[in-house]
């Protein structure tokens, strides 16, 4: 080990003093493995803030890794066990959503179904031209309601409104755009506190509609209140509402949804939450609903979005790796050259004991350290460039921008230097190491 | 009877590679005692730096048997000849073999820093001062080869050769390249590396200086021959401050001619 490391440091030391009087050749070994090195430490770069961007996105919609999400679907006494359960609890959530129009009474919304502002989905079977009616027996089936089709639009807009018994942003980090977000310390409030989605905002910003709230499954209409507005990621007009709140207008007994009925609930628990898993199991036990009713996953993102970013990644590093190949052409060929007009030098450290092993060593040191200074420059070029086109970038994408830089960048750099330099100086060290002592006798 | 140092016994060495294999070594015989001192001399292509690189483990004989402390190393391998070169010999050429990047103290490190071992940069600094300071030119020890006269050059190659403490010098026409005084202060340097039991072989076409060698020999059609050399022609080396006298005694330094104290010297 100590000669291992006598050798290692004899290479380092020699090769940097082999550096230090080459200046020339190093800066020309190193300005052709830039280019290499750049192309690697901005692929590497631009995957990991696109993979940062694309995490971001689904993280607001599904979650962040590790969260368990648990579905409860089934009856209202399952509602309510879950809600008891989940009193006072900080470690867990549960979210339920509601369809609702905010807006004038007997028009039709500007966005049947709760599609996009820009966009038409139709769904007018959701917002009311569809009804569910059952027959004696049980069998239940849809009837259009022509009347309702018959219905001019008027000023409406039809959002889906999630419910939430506590702070969900644990889970799914919603940034904050305006306003304020939920505040689930205070009493619930009889008018709805609405934190809308960009969106929905976009709705609201677009049309004026009086403040009346419809909500399927509800008896009266409440007078929402808006709160904020968060980016969710959702492309869907959306608002977010304390549950409790919504509980004032919707019997948790009577069915919201006239295709599901009742409330179906969807709990997020952190991986540790298990006391709280516990009790809620045990709860929903206790109401007969049994562990083959419940059904829970895990959050995966990161998984996901790097499935998907595989293939990118593969193809552009491929790309780099070949501009990286050129490079090590480079440093290969003013290696070579180097190596052939220090013969004597290299013959007469043999003369003086110095194993053909470190000979080839030195010259590796050499390239690799090149590869090193070289990698610096380029970390530190593409380092600049972030720093400049950052709030550019932001512009297209709001987590593009934020953030240091990829450190997954800098390390690919170093990694792509060091490979580049042991595979430019790998035939010279081995040159290096097969030059016969003899020439220094016959020099 | 002490044990040899150096034993070759019919050493031979066949030069390949060209039309006709060329016989250079044929059967040479020499034995080596520690502080002794051998000058070989012989026409140009006679084999003196053939059989140089033999002792020096640069080459392996052909036939014949090499015994170094009365072991057989006629076979080694390539890893223990560089271990026994680093340990064993110290090496002077005619060319001086300086690397013009390096200062005087880099330059004579470089035997140090050589893989065999690993000394901390303090010692190697003190090793290094010393083996320059043994030639008598530790003042110069920061000056790059370009700024160096062609004897001091070659002390500073003696000085590499000196640093690790040699038991075998081989110099191969080490006063070729110098003028008559500076060939001759040189060879007092060497000389008087035989006085602290180092063996000194010296390959020179110069028979004054093969003269102040303990033996002379010539070698002739592949095979040593003892030889007579008339006395010297020329006076003892002159009154140059910082060398030998003739008596091989290494003649002390100066303390001001050396680098201050606090002075960093690199090696």
């Amino acid at each position: 080990m100590i000669r291992l490391s006598g050798r290692l440091r004899s290479a380092v030391i020699i090769g940097l003093q082999g550096i230090r009087a080459r200046k020339t050749r190093t800066l020309l070994s190193m300005i052709s493995l830039f280019l290499g090195v750049l192309s690697v430490t901005v692929v590497q770069g631009a995957s990991q803030m696109a993979q940062r961007a694309a995490l971001a996105d689904i993280e607001l919609i599904q979650g962040i890794d590790g969260t368990l999400v648990m579905s409860v679907m089934g009856t209202p006494e399952a509602a309510k066990a879950t809600l008891r359960s989940l009193e006072d609890r900080t470690d867990a959530v549960a979210v339920t959503d509601f369809r609702a129009i905010i807006g004038e009474p007997n028009v039709r919304p500007v966005n049947e179904g709760g599609s996009p502002f820009d966009e038409q989905w139709g769904g007018w079977g959701w917002s009311g031209g569809v009804r569910i009616e059952c027959d004696p027996t049980g069998y239940c089936y849809e009837v259009i309601d022509e009347q309702y089709l018959q219905t001019p639009v008027g000023a409406a807009i039809e959002l889906r409104v999630v419910g939430l018994s506590g702070d969900i942003r644990q889970f799914r980090p919603f940034r904050l755009v305006t306003g304020e977000w939920l505040d689930f310390s205070t009493d619930p409030s009889y008018s709805p506190g609405l934190v809308l989605n960009r969106e929905a905002a976009k709705g609201f910003e677009r049309y004026r509609v009086p403040a009346e709230m419809r909500i399927m499954g509800a008896a009266k209409n409440p007078t929402p209140r808006i709160l904020g507005v968060v980016e969710d990621g959702n492309p869907l007009p959306t608002a977010y509402v304390r549950l409790d709140e919504m509980l004032n207008w919707v019997d948790v007994d009577a069915p919201a949804d006239p295709y599901y009925g009742g409330i179906n609930l969807e709990v997020y628990t952190q991986p540790t939450a298990t006391e709280t898993l516990q009790i809620l199991r045990a709860n929903l036990a206790a109401v007969g609903v049994g562990e083959e009713q419940l059904y829970v996953r895990v959050i995966d993102s990161r998984k996901q979005v790097e499935q998907m970013m595989l293939i990118l990644r593969l193809v552009f590093f491929g790309m780099a790796g070949l501009v990286l190949l050129i490079g090590v052409a480079g440093i290969l060929n003013v290696t070579l050259a180097t190596v052939g007009e220090r013969v004597e030098e290299f013959a007469l450290r043999r003369a003086v004991g110095t194993p053909r092993l470190l000979l080839a060593g030195i010259v590796l040191a050499e390239t690799m350290i090149t590869g090193l200074f070289t990698a610096a420059a380029a970390i530190g070029f593409a380092a600049l460039v972030f720093q400049v086109a950052g709030p550019i970038l932001a512009e297209i994408h709001y987590s593009l921008g934020a953030g240091p830089f990829p450190w997954e960048a800098a390390l690919a750099g170093v990694i792509a230097g060091l490979i580049a330099g042991l595979l430019g100086g790998l035939i010279p060290a081995v040159r290096a190491a097969r030059i016969p002592i003899a020439s220094v006798m016959r020099a | 009877m002490t044990t040899p140092l150096v034993q070759l016994i019919g050493v031979t060495k066949t030069l390949r590679g060209q039309e006709q294999p060329r016989p250079i070594l044929t059967g040479v015989d020499l034995t080596l005692h520690s502080g002794e001192s051998v000058a070989i001399l012989g026409r140009s292509g006679s084999g003196k730096s053939t059989l140089l690189s033999l002792i020096g483990l640069f080459d392996r004989p052909d036939g014949g048997q090499y015994l170094l402390d009365g072991q057989d190393i006629t076979r080694i391998s390539d890893g223990k000849a560089a271990a026994l070169r680093s340990a064993q010999f110290g090496f002077v050429f005619q060319r001086f073999f300086l690397l013009k990047h390096l200062t005087a103290a880099q330059n004579v490190a470089m035997a140090l820093v050589n893989g065999q071992g690993w000394l901390p940069r303090r010692q190697r600094r003190e090793k290094v001062l010393a083996a320059l300071d043994q030639v008598g030119i530790a003042h110069l020890a920061k000056h790059r080869p370009a700024r160096l006269s062609g004897g001091e050059q070659q002390r500073v190659a003696i000085a590499r050769a000196l640093v690790r403490e040699p038991r075998i010098i081989l110099a191969d026409e080490p006063t070729g390249a110098l003028d008559t005084e500076t060939g001759n202060l040189v060879v007092d340097v060497l000389r008087a590396t035989t006085e602290r039991g180092c063996a000194l072989v010296l390959v020179t076409h110069d028979p004054d200086h093969a003269a102040r060698m303990g033996r002379v020999l010539r070698l002739r059609d592949g095979v040593l021959h003892p030889e007579t050399v008339p006395a010297l022609s020329g006076a003892p080396t002159g009154p140059v401050g910082a060398l030998p006298d003739r008596g091989g005694g290494l003649t002390h330094v100066p303390r001001h001619a050396r680098p201050a104290e606090n002075e960093e010297v690199r090696a």
